[in-house]
């Protein structure tokens, strides 16, 4: 952070700018405490996908403000809107189809960042709070997911949207209220359009960005948990501060992240299916990939009947939620080697593995219905 | 001082224009208000080696987590004095109790027409108007279900009167599967406050299956299965019915939901349609 001019030089119009605005705000002080923080037993690549996230967001909110240029919210013009963006607008096809599959992207960046927390135990105390912050935005993302897969208005989109609050519905005592919340009604139409629409594109990044604030600010209370091995002199020995090497690594990243979204959507553009309606012709109605393993799971004959489907819609994954909750609170020793924690490392494989094998099970499962 | 431990190692002594020197803490004895003094002799720390100020930071450049809550490094408290209208401390609670008492007094309000704001368009009135779908010619077989795409006019608030495209699922029922459905009873369908709006005649040899599925809401389809034959089978979860609407397997808590039902004797055939909440035993009338 070395930008005094050498003596002699007049300082540039950059320069002068950058004095008026530090003198008036501490920008170099700031800027310096940001970069400085220890990172014990140095970076690593294992930490890049808090950043990424945080990169994948923003260009999720560069392309979505973007498309809202052209999109129109409303039953009769919502499918036309995007079909118009996809093949008459320059470049339409491109950041529509960066947004979708940002979206994957951000939810298998999720995964690892949850389970890199996970595995290094890096929720036990005094990180609590940063977990729970950490799950509030998981939700998030899965609600954006949700929602925004309604909005091209297609037969794809209407489908996932039917089942997906009819699941909601499964909630006891305020199910009902919150699936017609949600619809604006009793069916999907004009009302669950304006809903998912509004709840996409101001509550929820509204919300994200809140909450993604607050996790950093904790974040940086509690500081880096580090490595889950190691003496604190060897910590010491190899720790760095965030800049540059940890920012470099997510740098990298970013890069790797931005190049695989924009190779899908490249190799696989966005593509419609017909307008909306409850008539679904020959369509097998079907969520995005990362909401299969509910779906495919909800096929069992044990979550069959009021009750088991109310225990695999709701019940379990309530469970779920509630487990990961109260995990820092329960998990209270302060082991962070994985591999002295069976119960959480056999856990976690379980849960990994039921996922990708519901998942499998339910792409294989397409080809019996055709 | 380590970032990480948190450790005071060293003192940095200004040795009267002879540069700086780096003091492990193990030299200093004591630290007074104002006096650091030190074990070694001045000349033991001028043979030290000089201070490098460019390898550090200030603490104001570096994010140290719970600095404030560990270490104590400040030499002297810097006391700002509070004005002098402000000194009275009762004055204060109350004040910050008239916030929240505000903040409750603009808030509170709202809570009823915010809701009734969002909840507008949640509960419609159920609608029992008999629409045609078509003429029942088209129903060759007994115990088929045959599917009648019709278009239903929705006027949504201020939109435009659109027609949404639904379909339902017609079976020519024989007395076996009408008894399996009826079971000697007639079937009466009523509004919601109990009035009769019509009833299915257990006789009458024609059923109307609502085309969601009451498990999750899902169109199903009419079609093969390699075991159990010709079935209603929903692509979603995977639930199988038979023509009377039986689950004979997959998830579905109920049967499929019968439709009133009315055949002229031109063949029009005319249903009311309903929808039911999926997902439960019993049902649930939303549409």
């Amino acid at each position: 952070m070395n930008d005094t001019p050498a003596s002699g030089t007049q300082p540039t119009v950059a320069e002068k700018v950058f004095a008026f605005v530090d003198e008036r705000v501490g920008l170099k002080l700031l800027a310096a405490k940001m970069l400085n923080e220890s990172v014990p037993g140095g970076s690593r690549w294992a930490y890049v996908f808090g950043s990424i996230l945080l990169f994948i967001f923003i260009m999720q909110a560069v392309t979505g403000v973007l498309l809202m240029f052209y999109y129109v919210p409303t039953a009769d013009h919502a499918y036309a809107s995007t079909q118009y963006i996809l093949h008459d607008v320059d470049y339409g096809w491109f950041l529509l189809s960066y947004h979708f599959w940002g979206s994957s992207a951000m939810v298998l960046c999720v995964f690892a960042h949850m389970s890199q927390v996970f595995l290094w135990g890096a929720y036990k105390k005094p990180r609590e709070l940063i977990w729970l912050v950490g799950l509030a935005l998981f939700a998030l993302v899965m609600g954006f997911g949700f929602t925004g897969y309604l909005l091209p208005w297609d037969q794809r989109a209407y489908w996932a949207t039917t089942v997906g609050v009819e699941i909601m519905d499964k909630m006891p005592v305020l199910g009902d209220f919150l699936a017609r919340f949600l619809k604006g009604g009793a069916t999907p139409g004009q009302m669950t359009l304006s809903r998912f629409f509004v709840i996409h594109v101001m509550v929820l990044p509204a919300a994200l960005i809140a909450l993604a604030g607050l996790h950093l600010f904790l974040f940086r209370c509690a500081g880096p948990a580090g490595p889950f091995r190691g003496t604190p002199s060897e910590l010491k020995a190899k720790t760095d501060y965030f800049f540059p090497r940890q920012i470099w690594k997510d740098v990298v990243g970013m890069a790797v992240v931005f190049a695989c979204i924009s190779a899908m959507a490249f190799w696989e553009p966005v593509v419609l299916l017909d307008e909306a309606t409850p008539d679904p012709g020959d369509y097998h109605p079907e969520p995005e990939w990362y909401f299969l393993f509910i779906f495919q799971h909800l096929r069992l004959k044990m979550f069959s009947g009021e009750f088991g489907q109310f225990l695999g819609s709701m019940g379990l994954p309530g469970l779920l939620g509630i487990m990961l909750v109260l995990l820092p609170f329960f998990d209270r020793d302060p082991e962070r080697n994985i591999f002295k924690r069976p119960l959480a490392l056999i856990g976690w494989v379980v849960l990994t593995a039921s996922i990708l094998l519901f998942t499998v099970s339910a792409i294989i499962n397409r080809d019996f219905l055709d | 001082m380590d970032p990480l431990s948190h450790e005071v190692s060293h003192l940095v002594v200004s040795m009267n224009g002879r540069g700086e020197r780096q003091v492990p803490m193990g030299a200093v004895q004591a630290i007074t208000h104002d006096v650091v003094q030190l074990r070694s002799s001045a000349s033991e720390i001028l043979r030290m080696p000089p201070f490098a100020r460019e390898e550090y930071v200030t603490l104001h450049e570096v994010e140290i987590p719970g600095l404030e809550r560990h270490v104590h490094v400040t030499p002297g408290e810097v006391l700002v004095p509070y004005p002098e209208l402000e000194r009275n401390v009762k004055r204060r609670t109350f004040f910050a109790n008239l916030t929240y008492v505000t903040g409750l007094f603009i808030g509170l309000p709202l809570v009823f027409p915010v809701l009734k704001f969002l909840m507008k368009p949640m509960y419609a009135s159920l609608d029992n108007r008999w629409l045609k779908i078509g003429n029942i010619g088209k129903v060759k077989t007994d115990d088929v279900g045959v599917q009648f795409q019709y278009k239903r006019k929705v006027k949504e608030a201020y939109m435009p009167e659109a027609e949404i495209e639904k379909n339902t699922w017609i079976v020519k029922a024989t007395s076996s599967v009408l008894e399996k459905v009826y079971q000697e009873k007639d079937m009466e369908f009523r509004d919601a406050a109990g009035r009769p709006i019509w009833t299915n005649k257990k006789d009458m040899p024609y059923l109307a299956f609502s085309g969601k599925c009451p498990h999750l809401g899902c169109a199903y389809k009419w079609r093969k299965h390699k075991v159990l034959g010709q079935v209603f089978l929903c692509p979603c979860h995977l639930s199988i019915y038979d023509a009377s609407g039986k689950v004979l397997d997959g998830p579905a808590p109920r049967p499929l939901d019968l439709l009133p039902i009315q055949v002229s004797a031109n063949g029009d055939v005319q249903i009311i349609d309903m929808e039911f909440k999926a997902g439960t035993k019993s049902q649930t009338r939303i549409v």
